[in-house]
């Protein structure tokens, strides 16, 4: 009996020192790199700019209600589906956003974070639409304010920012693909930038601004010509 | 005991970084419903029953009846009120009429002229991007009219209304995942069965897929 007591407090130690291993592991610390200069620069704020916001039964990180109609089906109940406004650059809405997301199976606590597959459709009136695929690690924002903050009640640090982008294109990036109108056909890379920059457990709520760097070689060609 | 104690340790930390490590996450996943086309090609048809799978739907002048009663109206900007836009979400069955995915639907004018294109995912399979010349605006509206409908009014019977052109140039490409090589076309096609007194549409919405390897 004795030594089945010790193992099981070996067991818990072990496994303690893995969870501690884990979550400062920086190997699941990736995000993008400073984004440079955008061909195309489109902002949102929420909870401001949302559209509309469903999401699966157990997907919820927020202790959000799924709401009346959640996405409960067992093939998509770990899926949202966000529509936005984005701005251009002065701050006037530019474009619609619907944003489909999933957990990847790329998701990998040892050597990737928490990955989430991150597909946009973007359509710029007058303009057209394009669509960029992304996968972003939702760990660093997890680890440094989500858990702290909402689930252990530490106080928040303040305005902190994400780059959560982390492919699948070279570099961190995210592919981007034209689909009709002048980004017909474009192929480029994009990447998400977003502060987190007001978080209130108490009321369930969180304010982020965030920023999406589409890179269009093609199209910078078709302005010069 | 010392001996036991480590080992435990070590069964502890390696377990719980081996199932960090190799935790899969998956969706549940229903068989592809595909089927071989006579000219080569895989075929798969898409449903959306309205109004049960609608998510959300824009308002705005471009909204017509497919906004008006519908569940989840999202409220567009001012500055887009008046243009050609429609945003759509919706989600997603097989030809069997499982719930397999979600979808948005963008309609908009573009430098081509009115576009519509389609994201489709599928999470336990990826996503697949369908993109065609736009319906004419009201397009829905105006065959729902023809057929009888007024405004305000409820309405039963039965119109397929196709809204893709039919000289085959609606184009279907990969977004990722299982679906990466494949190119093809699509119809769209929306079998509308009624309107309830809210302005509500019932229908079937098909999107009827043929893809090659590329």
């Amino acid at each position: 009996m004795r030594h089945l007591f010790v193992a099981l407090f070996g067991l818990l130690l072990g496994a303690a020192a893995a969870g501690v291993l884990l979550y400062y592991n920086p190997v699941t610390d990736t995000s993008a790199a400073v984004p440079g200069r955008a061909d195309r620069l489109l902002r949102y704020s929420l909870p401001d700019q949302v559209l509309e916001f469903s999401l699966g039964e157990v997907a919820e990180l927020l202790g959000q209600s799924a709401g009346d109609d959640p996405l409960w089906e067992d093939t998509i109940n770990r899926t949202a589906v966000l529509g936005l406004v984005l701005n251009d650059d002065v701050d006037q809405p530019a474009a619609i956003a619907s944003r489909l997301m999933a957990a990847s199976a790329d998701t990998d606590l040892l050597l990737h974070g928490v990955v989430v597959s991150d597909y946009w459709l973007v359509t710029i009136p007058g303009e057209g639409s394009l669509f960029v695929r992304a996968e972003s690690n939702v760990w660093p924002f997890l680890k440094r304010t989500l858990v702290p903050v909402w689930y252990f009640d530490r106080p928040w640090q303040g305005p902190a920012e994400y780059r959560p982008t982390v492919g699948p294109g070279p570099d961190n990036t995210a592919r981007v693909l034209g689909l009709s109108g002048v980004f017909g056909d474009q192929d480029g890379s994009a990447v998400e930038r977003y502060n987190v920059t007001a978080l209130d457990p108490v009321n369930r709520s969180a304010a982020v601004v965030g920023e999406l760097y589409l890179h269009l070689p093609g199209l910078q060609v078709a302005a010069q010509d | 005991m010392k001996i036991v104690l480590l080992l435990a340790i070590l069964a502890g930390f390696g377990g719980t970084l081996a199932g960090a490590h190799f935790l899969p996450v998956t969706h549940a996943r229903l068989p592809s419903l595909t089927s071989v086309v006579a000219n080569g090609g895989r075929a798969e048809k898409f449903l959306i029953r309205l109004p049960a799978d609608r998510l959300s739907v824009t308002d705005g002048q471009a909204g017509g009846i497919r906004s008006v009663g519908a569940r989840g109206v999202m409220a567009l900007p001012a500055q887009f009120a008046s243009e050609s836009l429609r945003v759509e979400h919706f989600k997603v069955r097989d030809a069997e009429g499982s719930v397999i995915g979600v979808a948005a639907r963008h309609w908009g004018t573009t430098t081509e002229g009115l576009t519509t294109t389609w994201s489709i995912l599928i999470p336990s399979r990826g996503a697949l991007l369908l993109s065609a010349a736009g319906e004419a605006r009201g397009a829905v509206d105006r065959a729902l009219q023809s057929a009888g409908h007024r405004a305000g009014s409820e309405w039963s019977g039965e119109l397929a209304v196709t809204l893709t052109p039919t000289d085959g140039s609606s184009r279907v490409t990969s977004g990722g995942g299982e679906f990466d090589d494949l190119a093809g076309s699509y119809t769209e096609t929306w079998t509308l069965t009624g309107v309830i007194d809210s302005g509500e549409l019932r229908g079937t919405i098909e999107l009827n897929t043929v893809t090659n390897r590329l």
